[in-house]
């Protein structure tokens, strides 16, 4: 009997807060024509969520990069088609962990940071302050760093990939010897614009969804300091999952 | 019923907010039971009681941050529950909040901060911005202080640049929410003087929340005595000192025992001593 009941009542939150989620995102996407016109406050979120998100994906991206190159550079030689080596990181860097990978760090990185940083401004009543200053905070405050993260994202995701090729290269050429004419050709001859798009797509639609996972987690976090560090935890864990739900959902569209 | 000690000769006989029978609750649990009162133009009205008992939800009321679940506010003449939020925040706009901690923006400094609402609604050219800015600063004492951070300013301070923001739209009605708490006895009378001043100097009509008896009450023209949800008495402070009623006695003479009892309900002591497990 409490069972039941217990299932009910996280139903119904499941429920509730997946309501709460379309209704939130469509109060933000309704207010991004008016924040349209103060670039200023995007680009300001850009930095924070992008410009300072740059060095662990920049390293990450070399070190799966790296391991791409050992990974592949073993399974291919199996086969016997090395060469091949620069097809097979750059497909899978482009379409598949470019975008993931980078939408985890970004959710790690910069979606807990959104969260931490709006749910203390809940906490100490800043929204509230400007509530009463006639500055609707969803314009103000939630809006820009929405939009900054749906910016920085595929920024991100891209520069993942550049650098993640760029390490596979490092192994596979300089040390495993594949011969560079062989690396990059079959690269350029492999790799279609389509797969450029698909990786783009996705890492846009990552973009919005920590963001948006990130600001509403911060923007409904209880005002209290054990509130804000369980919304800054959950943004993580939502973002992750949704992320890696999404990812599925999309290869299997566009694939 | 709520007993009107004495007309204050100073304040002006018209109202500007005006509640009537105002109900609130949450969760089932009642906050407000029925309160009816008036704050006149250009007074300063102190709204006192006890911790928990709604004077900080009745603030959220007049400023319609709640909706009230039964009975009326009305701010200069509009009630509150028939505007759109469009309407709603251009009432705002002529009032001023002080929140409990200041509720500064942490990501600008002392200037921006106090900038913030001109920049927000105003396209006023930088030089008469910073001349707005600097005056008002300068009002609360904190010109030299307006390159820091809210980070680096003691409490007094934030709640002396909140006051500055607060004014800087050139308010009508300045609301203030606790705004001694946690101040030290120079940064109180520091703020203590700058409610009065301020009230006189740009005529505007203040309403402090506030449970700290001996100061406020130094300063207000009118007080307004909440307890458990209901205004239990209103009228100047003299009155409300010479007051013989026993709950109003107790709140205003500090008085440890009363009709608020000391003891929290508790059962039988020697049944609960003996419950041991």
């Amino acid at each position: 009997m409490r069972l039941a009941r217990d299932l009910a009542a996280s139903l119904l939150a499941a429920v509730r807060s997946v309501g709460g989620y379309t209704l939130f995102a469509a109060r933000v996407l309704a207010a991004v024509p008016g924040a349209l016109p103060r670039p200023g406050l995007v680009i300001a979120q850009v930095y924070n969520t992008g410009a300072l998100s740059l060095v662990i994906i920049m390293l990450s991206g070399l070190f799966v990069g790296m391991v791409l190159g050992l990974q592949g550079f073993d399974l291919l030689q199996r086969f016997g088609s090395e060469e091949s080596l620069g097809t097979a990181a750059a497909l899978s860097l482009l379409k598949e962990l470019g975008p993931v990978v980078t939408a985890l760090l970004f959710a790690g990185r910069a979606g807990t940071a959104l969260a931490a940083e709006i749910g203390l401004m809940r906490a100490t009543d800043q929204l509230a302050a400007m509530e009463m200053m006639a500055v609707d905070p969803l314009r103000r405050v939630i809006v820009p760093r929405f939009l900054g993260g749906v910016i920085a994202m595929p920024l991100l995701a891209a520069i993942f990939s550049m650098i993640g090729i760029f390490g596979a290269q490092l192994i596979g050429v300089q040390l495993m010897g594949v011969d560079p004419g062989h690396f990059w050709s079959q690269m350029r001859a492999a790799v279609e614009f389509g797969d450029v798009m698909e990786g783009a797509i996705k890492s846009a639609v990552f973009g919005a969804l920590c963001s948006l996972i990130a600001v509403y987690e911060g923007y409904h976090a209880v005002p209290t300091a054990e509130g804000v560090g369980r919304a800054t935890t959950r943004s993580v864990v939502i973002a992750s999952v949704i992320v890696l739900l999404v990812d599925y959902l999309l290869t299997a569209v566009m694939l | 019923m709520t007993p009107e000690l004495d007309a204050p000769a100073r304040a002006v006989r018209d109202a500007v907010v005006r509640i009537r029978d105002l109900h609130y609750s949450v969760n089932g649990r009642a906050i407000l039971a029925g309160v009816d009162f008036e704050v006149r133009r250009r007074s300063v009205t102190a709204i006192m009681g006890p911790s928990g008992t709604g004077k900080t939800t009745l603030l959220r009321l007049i400023t319609g941050q709640l909706r009230p679940a039964r009975g009326q506010v009305e701010v200069d003449g509009q009630d509150l529950a028939r505007l759109s939020r469009a309407a709603l925040f251009a009432l705002r706009r002529r009032m001023g909040m002080l929140f409990q901690q200041g509720a500064l923006l942490t990501d600008l400094d002392v200037y921006e901060n106090v900038a913030f609402p001109l920049r927000e609604h105003t396209r006023l050219p930088e030089r008469l911005l910073r001349h707005v800015v600097l005056t008002k600063l300068q009002a609360v004492g904190l010109r030299g202080a307006w390159r820091l951070m809210p980070a680096e300013l003691s409490g007094g301070m934030a709640r002396r640049v909140a006051l500055a923001r607060a004014i800087v739209m050139d308010p009508q009605i300045l609301i203030y929410d606790e705004p001694f708490v946690g101040l030290d006895p120079v940064s109180l009378g520091v703020v203590l003087r700058l409610i009065r001043r301020l009230n006189d100097a740009l005529g505007l009509t203040s309403i402090v929340v506030s449970h700290d008896v001996r100061e406020i009450t130094a300063v207000a023209d009118h007080c307004c005595l909440l307890s458990s949800g209901r205004v239990i008495a209103a009228g100047p402070p003299r009155a409300l000192q010479a007051s013989d009623a026993a709950d109003v006695r107790q709140f205003v003479h500090g008085l440890p025992d009363g009709p608020v009892p000391f003891h929290y309900p508790a059962p039988d002591y020697a049944a609960q001593a003996a419950e041991v497990h």
